[in-house]
């Protein structure tokens, strides 16, 4: 897919300087030694345990803050806001 | 040098002066300054805010050592009803709905925020020249840069327009500009404090952080912002830091290690490699065991870094699209919509990372670039944690040259990505980093295992009186 696509800018390019980056990673020597497997799993630990989660409540929003959240929005008219027309 | 936070609370506490005038000073020092530091000065609110602390002192309430004490926050913080622009076209009319969990805290204490800080758009960058809002100009030197991406941040401590700022650090944006300043800028545990209300870069290294101009303070702003907050998933309680005056003047059993390829680095400056060295000389001179370390080269580092940063940030930066929220450029067809409001507003260094992050998660690439940088991230964990079942600090140098002038590296990014080799590791590790401003004439980074600040606190301290 094309990279305007992917990232929605248009005439998207790959650039230079990070290809060399994506060279380097290429030849990077990876150690895949399984007697260092357990201090390499230390990254699995530092992530969020599903037991810790908090519980999926909606926690309504202040007044003030949906008064911000309405005005940040781009346009508006008679009252309502205004999107882009998603189907011709 | 001694608490700025402490001796304030005291003078305004016996009314030396009042905290309408403390203010009224900063704001006046800010408006006037050469440095382009400031994207937007918060006057009216902070004056309010000094003389509901003057009327509290006059009535003799008993105030929080943080109470009246001007700060200033970094462009990407959320603070209700100011603008937050992250220095990018896309955000200029964004008004923050909430406040950030972190600034809450400080809020709380009544800490008064009197500016938000010009910085790299959305933390993108080394230099703090990519800001729709002018670069920022060094403390030190107004024809060089201020580092980045929390530039205005560490000019603002520097220059003493502000006693603290609060910045963030996803590769190094907190530590690099803090040596180019020469000001303390602390990088904390990740997780340590809450991200809740930072516009996030890249979610698994963004961290909150503090400019300062002494340890004491570091550690007063470090226990006032940690904790665990509900509303970001990824924060962890934390031991309290000690108070300084309890610390230990010369650490005993201590081994200090540092990485031999850093300093063999042919990048590495001269006179910073000299002072360096001279460093470690001084150490054994002080009878502390010194370890050299092998680790991994700075190329692979800043590749690993910037494959998992530009990554993440082309997901987190998708939301920007025009439709919710921030600049719109065309209001007839959806999907044009989206493409030209991201093309014609987000700044070139911006895309470009954006445009890279979606080609490392394609199809084909993903397997070979993206999956390949997360295991040497890995890789690299693993190696931190044996290096400190040997040593309890790891000493490096902030950066491999002195701050060059400004627009000397824009026209080469890949130049500005090498720059960022001796800070992004410690990012990928997740590791608190304290730089502190000696050393070499651009501070040094001293780096413990997750939740050893106070081991670095008080290293530095020892490092100060050498």
């Amino acid at each position: 897919m094309p990279l305007s696509v992917l990232s929605s800018i248009k005439d998207a390019k790959q650039s230079e300087s990070v290809t060399k980056l994506f060279e380097t990673i290429k030849q990077a020597n990876i150690n895949k030694n399984t007697e260092n497997q357990e201090n390499i799993n230390l990254l699995n630990t530092s992530i969020v345990e599903v037991s810790s989660l908090r519980e999926d409540t909606v926690i309504e929003s202040s007044e003030t803050e949906k008064q911000f959240i309405k005005a940040n929005f781009p346009l508006q008219k008679n009252g309502f806001l205004v999107v882009p027309k998603v189907i011709d | 040098m001694s608490s700025k936070i402490r001796q304030i609370h005291t003078e305004l506490t016996r009314q030396e002066y009042s905290c309408t005038d403390l203010i009224k000073n900063k704001l006046s020092e800010l408006e006037n300054s050469p440095h382009n530091s400031a994207n937007s000065i918060l006057a009216k609110t902070a004056l309010q805010k000094a003389q509901e602390i003057d009327q509290k002192i006059q009535q003799g309430k008993k105030l929080d050592e943080l109470a009246g004490i001007p700060f200033g926050v970094k462009d990407v913080y959320l603070l209700q009803g100011t603008y937050a622009t992250a220095s990018a076209d896309m955000l200029k009319s964004y008004k923050a709905p909430y406040t950030a969990t972190a600034i809450q805290k400080l809020l709380d204490k009544g800490a008064i925020p009197i500016v938000r800080e010009n910085c790299d758009s959305f933390g993108h960058g080394s230099s703090s020249e990519n800001t729709v809002f002018g670069a920022v100009k060094n403390a030190l030197d107004l024809q060089t840069v201020a580092g980045g991406s929390s530039g205005g941040s560490a000019v603002n401590v520097a220059k003493n327009y502000t006693v603290f700022s609060i910045g963030g650090d996803t590769g190094g944006s907190i530590r690099q500009p803090a040596g180019f300043n020469q000001v303390y800028g602390l990088k904390p545990t990740y997780g340590r404090i809450s991200r809740f209300g930072l516009m996030a870069y890249a979610s698994s290294t963004d961290c909150v952080g503090m400019f300062t101009q002494n340890l004491e303070d570091t550690t007063i702003l470090l226990n006032a912002m940690s904790g665990k907050d509900f509303r970001d998933q990824t924060s962890v309680d934390s031991p309290k830091i000690s108070e300084v005056s309890t610390w230990k003047t010369k650490p005993s059993n201590f081994t200090v290690g540092f990485y031999r390829n850093f300093i063999e680095n042919e990048a590495l400056d001269a006179s910073i490699k000299a002072d360096f060295i001279n460093l470690i000389e001084k150490l054994q001179n002080q009878g502390i065991n010194v370890q050299a370390l092998d680790f991994y080269d700075a190329q692979t580092l800043v590749a690993t870094y910037y494959i998992v940063a530009m990554a993440e940030t082309a997901s987190n930066l998708a939301r920007l699209d025009g439709i919710n929220y921030g600049e719109r450029s065309d209001e007839s067809v959806l999907k044009d919509g989206y493409a030209l409001t991201r093309s014609q507003n987000f700044t070139q260094e911006t895309k470009r990372r954006i445009v890279s992050g979606n080609q490392v998660l394609s199809q084909g690439h993903s397997e070979e670039i993206y999956l390949q940088a997360q295991n040497l991230r890995n890789n690299i964990m693993a190696h931190f944690a044996n290096d400190f079942e040997q040593v309890n600090v790891i000493l490096s140098p902030v950066a491999p040259n002195h701050p060059p002038k400004i627009g000397e590296n824009l026209k080469n990014p890949l130049a500005m990505y090498l720059s960022d080799a001796y800070t992004v590791g410690f990012s990928l590790g997740k590791l608190p980093t304290l730089t502190a401003p000696f050393g070499t004439d651009i501070g040094v980074q001293i780096t413990t295992a997750k939740n050893q600040e106070e081991t670095a606190f008080q290293f530095a301290q020892f490092l100060e009186t050498l």
